[in-house]
C-alpha cells in the first residue's frame, strides 16, 4: 500500500523533480481546490495592508527613474541581503524541496545546496565589480566596453525571455497554489497577484519592491523557524530521534538518509547543479538588486547577508524535509480516502505546519507563500520594466538622453503591460505543462547572460561580435535542447523517449556559448574589436578602483 | 609600496581562488551519486545521521566561512 502511496506521490511531483527549486511554478498539473481558509486570507490581508501602506510611503519618495530603478542607491547591504533573500526564498523553494524530501528523503536536498551555491561566486566574482560599474541594469556593465547598441539588444532581448518565461511560470503556480492553499479560483488569483505586484511595482517602485521583499524573507524564516524548533520539540530536539521517526515510516525506510531515491545519474546531478548555479547568477532580478546600495562594500556585504540568511533557510529546510516524513506519512487525517496526500504532494509542507501548530500556523504559512509569490513576481516585473525602458528605450533609442519624465511614465506603462501579459499568459498556460518553461529561464541565464557578464569583466580578448554571437548560440541551443528533453519531447508531445536526455542542458549549453564567444573574439580583427579589447583596461581599473587609469577611458 | 596594477592582479587571482576553492566544494556533492562517495551512505556510530547529510550542512557552512575569510580579507586591505 505505501510502494502504491509513493508511486502516487513521485507522479504528481514529477515536475518539481524536473523543476528549479528557486523559481518555478511551485504546482503543476490538476489541483483540488481547497475549502476557503479564513485564517490564511485574514493573516494575508494584514500583510497587504503593511505591505501598501510602505508603497504608500515609497511612492513620495519615487519620483524619478533613479529612485525608480534602485531606490536611489539607499538600501543597506543587511536590508539589501534580506531583499535579496526575499526575492529568492521562492514558495517553490519552501514547498517544492520540502515535497521533494517527502518523497526522496536526501535527494531533495541537491536543490538546496544548487540555489544555495550561487551566492558565494556572485560575491568573489560580481558583487563589486558589478556595482561599481553599473547604474540601474547588468546590461549597463556589459555595454560598457562593449558597442552599446547591439549588445544592449541582444541582451535586453534574453533579459525579458528570462523575465517572461520566469513570470508564466510563476503565475501558473501561483493561481494553483492560491486554489490548494485559499480555495480562491484560478483565474481569481491571478487577477489579484497581478494587482497586487501593480500597486507596489508602479507606485513605489524599487524601494516598496524592496520592502515587501524584506517583510516577506523575515516572515518565512519566522515560520520555517518555529516549525523546526516545534518538530524537534517533540522528539525531545534530538535531530538524530527526527531522522529515525522517518526512516520507520518512509516505505524506503534508511535509503532515504542518502542518495539514489530520486536521482541516480551524476550526470544528471551536474546538469541539475551547474544549470541551479550559474542560472541563478545570471538572473536579472538578483543582479539587479545590486545598485539598491550605495558603494561597492555594501554591494559585497549584500551578498554576503543574502547567503547567510539562504544558508539558514535551507538547513531549516532540511528539518521540515525528514519532519514532513517523520509526521504526515503516519497522520491519516492528511490523506484522502484513496490514499493520497490531501492538497497534492507540494502540501506536505503545510500539512506539517498543521501537525505541529494547528490552524493558527497553516493560515500563517499559507499567507507567507501568498506573499512570497508577491515578492518574487514584484522582483521580475521591475527587472522587465527597466530593460524595456532603461536598456531600450533610454539607452538605444534615446542613446543615454531620455526625458526623465517620459522615461518614468514609459516604466509605469511597461509594468502595467508585464502584469497584464501575466495574468493573460497565466490563464492561457493554465492546463499546460509548465515544467519545461520554467526551466528555460535558468539554463538561458547559465548559458547566456553568465558567460556575457563573466568575460566583459574578467578578460580583455572580449569583442562585440564574440559576445553576441555566444549569447545567440548559448539561447538558441538551450531552447533546442530543452524542446528536444524529456520535459518537452516525452511531457507534453508524447513521444516515447526523448533526443536528448537531460531537463537541464546548461552542462553543454554553457560551455559551447563560453567557446563561441572565445572563438569569435580571437578571429575579430575588425576596427571596434580593436576597441572593444583596448577598453578592457580602464573597464577594469574602474571596475576595481572606481576611477580610471590616468589618461585613460572607455570609448563607447 | 604596491602599485594598483599590482593590487589588480592580486585582487583578480584571489577572487578566482575562492571560486575555484567554492566550485571544488560545491561539486564534491556529486560524489554521493558515484560509487567512490558510497561511503556518505553509511551512519555516523549508533546516530542516524548519515554521511551525505553531514556533507549537506559542512558544505552549506563551509560556503559561508568561505565568503567571511574573502570579506575580512576585502576589509583588511581597504583599512591597510
Amino acid at each position: 500500500m505505501m510502494l502504491a502511496l509513493l508511486h502516487r506521490v513521485v507522479v504528481a511531483l514529477l515536475p518539481f523533480v524536473a523543476l528549479p527549486a528557486f523559481g518555478a511554478g511551485a504546482i503543476d498539473g490538476e489541483v483540488a481546490r481547497q475549502p476557503l481558509n479564513p485564517t490564511a486570507i485574514v493573516m494575508f490581508l494584514l500583510f497587504v495592508v503593511a505591505t501598501l501602506f510602505i508603497t504608500w510611503r515609497a511612492s513620495k519618495a519615487t519620483t524619478t527613474s533613479s529612485t525608480f530603478y534602485n531606490a536611489g542607491g539607499q538600501i543597506t547591504g543587511a536590508q539589501n541581503g534580506m531583499a535579496i533573500a526575499g526575492d529568492f526564498m521562492s514558495a517553490a523553494s519552501f514547498l517544492g524541496i520540502t515535497g521533494l524530501m517527502f518523497i526522496g528523503g536526501f535527494d531533495g536536498l541537491i536543490l538546496s545546496l544548487g540555489a544555495f551555491g550561487a551566492w558565494p561566486v556572485l560575491m568573489f566574482l560580481f558583487a563589486k565589480r558589478v556595482r561599481n560599474l553599473g547604474s540601474f541594469t547588468f546590461i549597463d556593465v556589459i555595454s560598457q566596453r562593449l558597442d552599446r547598441n547591439p549588445i544592449r539588444l541582444v541582451t535586453a532581448f534574453s533579459t525579458i525571455v528570462i523575465v517572461v518565461m520566469y513570470l508564466i511560470a510563476q503565475m501558473v503556480g501561483a493561481g494553483k497554489l492560491i486554489q490548494l492553499l485559499f480555495g480562491l479560483p484560478y483565474e481569481l488569483a491571478l487577477v489579484i497577484v497581478s494587482g497586487l505586484v501593480l500597486g507596489y511595482v508602479a507606485f513605489g517602485g524599487m524601494l516598496a519592491t524592496t520592502w515587501v521583499q524584506i517583510i516577506k524573507a523575515i516572515l518565512l524564516l519566522a515560520g520555517v523557524t518555529l516549525i523546526a524548533l516545534l518538530l524537534l520539540a517533540k522528539l525531545d530536539f534530538s535531530f538524530s530521534a527526527l531522522l529515525k521517526q522517518a526512516t520507520e515510516n518512509h516505505p524506503k525506510g534508511e535509503a532515504i538518509l542518502s542518495s539514489g531515491v530520486i536521482f541516480n545519474d551524476p550526470i544528471q546531478i551536474l546538469t541539475i547543479q551547474i544549470s541551479m548555479l550559474f542560472g541563478t547568477v545570471g538572473l536579472p532580478h538578483i543582479l539587479m538588486r545590486l545598485f539598491t546600495v550605495p558603494d561597492m562594500r555594501q554591494a559585497k556585504l549584500s551578498a554576503y547577508y543574502a547567503s547567510l540568511f539562504i544558508g539558514y533557510f535551507y538547513i531549516a529546510l532540511l528539518v521540515l524535509g525528514f519532519g514532513a516524513i517523520a509526521l504526515v506519512y503516519n497522520t491519516p487525517a492528511f490523506f484522502d480516502s484513496d490514499g493520497a496526500l490531501i492538497g497534492g504532494s507540494n502540501m506536505a509542507a503545510i500539512h506539517v505546519a498543521s501537525a505541529v501548530g494547528g490552524d493558527v500556523l497553516t493560515g500563517f504559512m499559507s499567507a507567507v507563500c501568498f506573499a512570497t509569490i508577491l515578492a518574487v513576481v514584484a522582483g521580475l516585473t521591475l527587472s522587465g520594466a527597466a530593460a524595456i525602458s532603461h536598456d531600450v528605450y533610454a539607452e538605444v533609442l534615446k542613446q543615454g538622453n531620455p526625458d526623465p519624465v517620459t522615461e518614468l511614465r514609459l516604466t509605469r506603462i511597461s509594468v502595467f503591460l508585464i502584469g497584464l501579459a501575466a495574468v493573460l499568459l497565466g490563464i492561457a498556460f493554465q492546463n499546460e505543462n509548465v515544467a519545461f518553461i520554467a526551466t528555460i529561464p535558468m539554463v538561458v541565464s547559465a548559458s547566456v547572460t553568465f558567460p556575457m557578464l563573466l568575460l566583459s569583466l574578467f578578460w580583455s580578448g572580449l569583442t562585440t561580435r564574440g559576445a553576441i554571437w555566444g549569447a545567440l548560440v548559448g539561447l538558441v541551443s538551450s531552447i533546442v535542447l530543452i524542446l528536444l528533453g524529456p520535459q518537452v519531447w516525452v511531457s507534453v508531445l508524447g513521444n516515447e523517449q526523448a533526443v536528448f536526455p537531460y531537463d537541464y542542458p546548461a552542462l553543454f549549453t554553457m560551455p559551447l556559448s563560453f567557446m563561441v564567444m572565445f572563438l569569435v573574439s580571437m578571429a575579430d580583427n575588425s576596427e571596434r574589436g580593436i576597441v572593444d579589447k583596448e577598453n578592457y583596461r580602464a573597464l577594469e581599473w574602474r571596475a576595481e578602483f572606481g576611477d580610471s587609469p590616468a589618461g585613460e577611458g572607455a570609448t563607447s | 609600496m604596491i602599485t594598483k596594477d599590482r593590487l589588480l592582479k592580486e585582487r583578480t587571482r584571489r577572487r578566482f581562488l575562492f571560486t575555484g576553492l567554492h566550485l571544488l566544494l560545491y561539486f564534491s556533492f556529486s560524489l554521493n551519486w558515484t560509487s567512490w562517495g558510497s561511503f556518505l551512505a553509511e551512519r555516523l556510530g549508533a546516530t542516524y545521521l548519515s554521511g551525505a547529510i553531514v556533507m549537506f550542512v559542512v558544505l552549506v557552512v563551509l560556503f559561508i566561512v568561505l565568503e567571511s575569510v574573502f570579506l575580512w580579507l576585502s576589509q583588511r586591505e581597504e583599512r591597510s
